[in-house]
């Protein structure tokens, strides 16, 4: 009797979560298959099988499973081919192997490739129905923290794009009223007066320009970027962000220079994100450089890194403000009449850049003589290998 | 002048956007009427159909601007006034909407960014005239 009570007791807690749970079996042998449908069935699921791991996945598909049994011994496609190709489908999707001789190794491996736990074979129907239960929990909280995230996710936009209007909105007012004034379009105004505007309007140009910069910063997402990778040549890139700066450059009598080894691998990567990157580095290279100075910009491939390196003879950067290049606001010359002006971001996004996309970023200086910044892509970038990328990021952004 | 007999419509809840933009609409000679909101906006537009609409994006809820376009361009009566949308949200926010690539969302003919600069907002208008 006890033991009974106790049976009962433990179907109320852990398996509530089976009724209406959607689990598809994949097992070779009919019985298994059998066995785990009726087990599960009992309790409210609703439950699919397949006899391999072909057939599995195309049931998968048409069936939208919440959790997969999967036998690893089977013949034709294996049990770990089927974890791996299920994690790469759905990730949310909570799997559990099914082997008839559980190691502790071949469970581990199973663990690695997405397998939430593992039953043995023979099984009771009791120990499938707690597996099974323990595994659909799990699933109600990945799909219930994926809510969660999505939620406010949007209440963080929301409220970005509020404080974004309400600090740009009055400032638009005033630089268009700005504008009529400068235009003639109120009547004559003291040249005097005109001076003062136009250099009112160009104060609050810049204003405008830096709340836009700054929201970009604090609303960048790494993981959102890195679901828009592509595979890009470098190359390519650096050449569309000299066109853009060429112009710029022969104003202040600089000469830049492009170099590229054959046949470079491409890296995995945002377009946007590596042209920001590339323009910010050339644009530096050029503003703080002298009449007649030049950029080199040069693109190598070292063991499993692709990168580039800008490199300039211009004004350089002194030893104390190498380490601190790289922060947020941080400016070398922080006087309101220095002769080059910066907001001080323009480097703190490119490493947060540089960093979303797994890469690193280093300065070499040396005040009057010039400046080198290399960039590097780990190799691996170029293959498919979003999963580590995507712990990796998260890892560092979200702490 | 240009904009000789052409009325433009101005929604917009800043009140001193919309007397900046009808300075320089009416010097390039347009007649300019002026709405506060999405509701003024519609009555106004039944009133009298402009020929232009410069319309808001974000005024008492973030996506009036949005919805209104919408409805306009949904409205046989209205549908063919082009409308200009003004706004002073950048792309950041993720309201990044184009006509020229979110043309499905946004039905608008233009997109400008506040603070306009006069004649560019004068050469978009003769363009949609």
């Amino acid at each position: 009797m006890d033991g009974e009570r106790g049976g009962n007791k433990r179907s109320e807690r852990g398996f509530s979560w089976l009724n209406g749970g959607r689990v598809l079996v994949i097992d070779d042998e009919e019985m298994i298959c059998n066995a785990c449908a009726q087990a599960l069935r009992k309790e409210g699921c609703v439950v699919e099988t397949a006899e391999d791991g072909e057939t599995g996945l195309d049931v998968f598909e048409s069936f939208c499973p919440d959790l997969v049994l999967v036998d690893l011994k089977m013949p034709g496609m294996s049990g770990f081919d089927v974890l791996e190709e299920i994690e790469k489908r759905d990730p949310k999707v909570v799997q559990i192997v099914i082997t008839g001789f559980a190691t502790v190794a071949l469970a581990v491996d199973a663990m690695k490739k997405g397998a939430y736990d593992f039953v043995t074979k023979p099984s009771t129907p009791d120990e499938i129905r707690a597996a099974v239960g323990r595994g659909l929990e799990k699933r109600r909280l990945i799909l219930e923290s994926e809510a969660l995230r999505l939620a406010q996710e949007k209440i963080r936009r929301n409220m970005v794009s509020l404080v974004s209007h309400e600090l740009r909105a009055p400032l638009a007012a005033t630089v268009q009223y700005l504008e009529i004034i400068l235009g003639g379009m109120a009547g004559r105004v003291s040249e005097e007066a005109m001076e003062m505007i136009d250099r009112s309007n160009q104060r609050l140009r810049e204003m405008l320009n830096l709340i836009g910069r700054w929201l970009n910063l604090a609303t960048f997402d790494p993981l959102r970027m890195a679901e828009h990778f592509e595979p890009l040549n470098l190359a390519d890139l650096v050449g569309e962000s000299v066109a853009i700066l060429d112009p710029a450059a022969k104003v202040k009598g600089v000469t830049i220079v492009t170099e590229s080894p054959e046949n470079l691998p491409p890296i995995k990567g945002s377009r946007v994100a590596l042209k920001e990157i590339f323009t910010n580095l050339i644009s530096n290279a050029i503003k703080y450089n002298r009449d007649g100075g030049w950029v080199k910009v040069t693109l190598f491939k070292v063991g499993e890194e692709i990168g580039a390196e800008v490199q300039d003879n211009g004004i350089g950067i002194g030893e104390e403000h190498v380490s601190r290049i790289f922060d947020e606001f941080y400016r070398v010359d922080g006087r309101r009449n220095a002769p080059v002006k910066g907001s001080g971001l323009g480097l703190s996004i490119v490493r947060t850049l540089v960093d979303a996309h797994g890469g690193s970023i280093e300065l070499q200086s040396k005040e009057g003589e010039g400046s080198t910044f290399t960039v590097k892509f780990p190799k691996r970038q170029t293959e498919s290998e979003g999963g580590s990328l995507r712990t990796r990021v998260s890892e560092g952004f979200r702490s | 002048m240009m904009g000789k007999g052409k009325t433009i419509l101005i929604i917009d809840d800043d009140p001193d956007f919309s007397s900046a933009i009808k300075r320089i609409l009416t010097s390039a000679g347009y007649d300019v009427r002026m709405a506060g909101d999405a509701r003024e906006g519609m009555k106004a537009l039944e009133a009298a159909p402009p020929d232009l609409i410069l319309l808001d994006v974000m005024m008492e809820h973030y996506d009036d601007g949005f919805n209104m376009c919408s409805s306009i361009k949904h409205d046989d009566r209205f549908k063919e006034i082009p409308i200009i949308i003004v706004t002073a949200v950048t792309e950041v926010t993720g309201l990044k909407f184009d006509p020229e690539t979110d043309g499905e969302y946004l039905e608008a003919e233009a997109l400008l960014q506040k603070p306009i600069m006069p004649n560019e907002l004068v050469r978009k208008i003769e363009e949609l005239l």
